[in-house]
């Protein structure tokens, strides 16, 4: 028997069944094997399944909506939205600021130890493979 | 014993974020003046303003890289525990190292390394909080079965969860003091399932030493 017909086996055993009584090489490969058809629908939804899907109507509708209201919001508060980001940014870098005014008088031992258990941690943490997909 | 010091030293680290990360709790109080009432208009300007950009950032990052930002929050919702044990590890880290590398601020050197850990630090939340916004998305309003997702004809796709997540976190953010303390946590499982994803690579960080068989 050719390698032709035992490579379209191979890939279609379903479709090219007869193959199997006609080639002994394949019979006693394929021949144990135990076969069933599988419903793919039964099968549970992957998470990459329709996950290309852009649904444009959705993403401009809100956008817009969202940008009314922020723009409506800004105008009775009287500031600009600009004004407004500008507001958020500089409470985060106060933010920040006081969590390092906070921590900067740590001792010199103190402050390396922590550091050292901190990014140690880290690193053990890091370690781990990511599960996700194989979960 | 690896596994008594590694939840000893989550939790100093979780006590460590808390501390510093915090906010500063007020009894909210309805507003009795002109001054209080506008004062709260133009915070909730602010939010929205900010959660606008946060809705441009989604979908422009989603737009780039859909499957990294999937495969993270696939991992913030199977390893819940491990990302935020790895989000406070990680924050606490960040601040650690910034102090660090502030007292090299007179040798020069010290204002790059502040730089660059700034931005990584951006960098990591702002993709971390995006896939917990499709995490979120995907538990609020994810297709449950193949037939339920075909009849959707917008909700379905790793755009429309992104979209779903930003507008319930934004929503949760304008409540006073619970808002501030979600994005927090938000955030903290943000950075954890970023850097536990390598930001969605699934790379390892670190090489593998193996002895030649």
């Amino acid at each position: 028997m050719n390698d032709d017909a035992c490579q379209r086996f191979a890939e279609n055993p379903e479709g090219n069944a007869a193959h199997l009584r006609e080639c002994a090489k394949c019979a006693a490969i394929y021949g144990g094997v135990q076969t069933h058809p599988v419903n793919v629908d039964a099968l549970p939804l992957a998470p990459w399944e329709g996950a290309a899907y852009r649904s444009w109507p959705l993403v401009i509708g809100v956008g817009l909506a969202v940008l009314a209201i922020a723009l409506a919001l800004c105008a009775a508060a009287g500031i600009s939205p600009f004004l407004a980001i500008a507001i958020e940014t500089q409470t985060q870098v106060s933010r920040a600021a006081f969590v390092y005014q906070k921590l900067r008088p740590l001792g010199p031992f103190a402050f390396a130890a922590l550091f050292i258990a901190v990014n140690s941690l880290l690193v053990l943490l890091l370690r781990r493979a990511p599960r996700g997909i194989d979960a | 014993m690896r596994k008594a010091l590694l939840i000893s030293l989550t939790l100093a680290a979780t006590v460590v974020t808390a501390l510093v990360a915090a906010p500063l709790f007020k009894t909210p109080v309805p507003p009795a003046t002109f001054g209080e009432a506008a004062s709260m208009m133009t915070r909730t300007a602010v939010s929205v303003s900010l959660l606008f950009v946060w809705l441009i950032t989604a979908v422009v990052v989603t737009l780039m890289s859909g499957r990294e930002v999937r495969y993270s929050s696939i991992e913030v919702r199977t390893s819940p525990l491990h990302c935020f044990a790895l989000g406070l590890v990680a924050v606490t880290s960040f601040v650690l190292t910034a102090i660090l590398f502030s007292y090299l601020i007179p040798f020069v050197v010290g204002i790059p390394l502040l730089v660059a850990l700034a931005v990584f630090a951006v960098l990591t939340k702002v993709y971390g909080t995006i896939a917990v916004f499709h995490a979120i998305g995907t538990i609020v309003a994810g297709a449950r079965s193949r037939d339920v997702m075909l009849q959707r004809r917008w909700l379905r796709g790793d755009l429309a969860m992104v979209i779903i997540g930003v507008l319930v976190l934004g929503a949760i953010r304008l409540i006073p003091v619970i808002g501030l303390v979600v994005w927090g946590i938000a955030s903290v499982f943000g950075v954890g399932t970023a850097l536990a994803t390598k930001f969605g690579r699934r790379e390892p960080w670190f090489l593998m030493l193996r002895a030649a068989t």
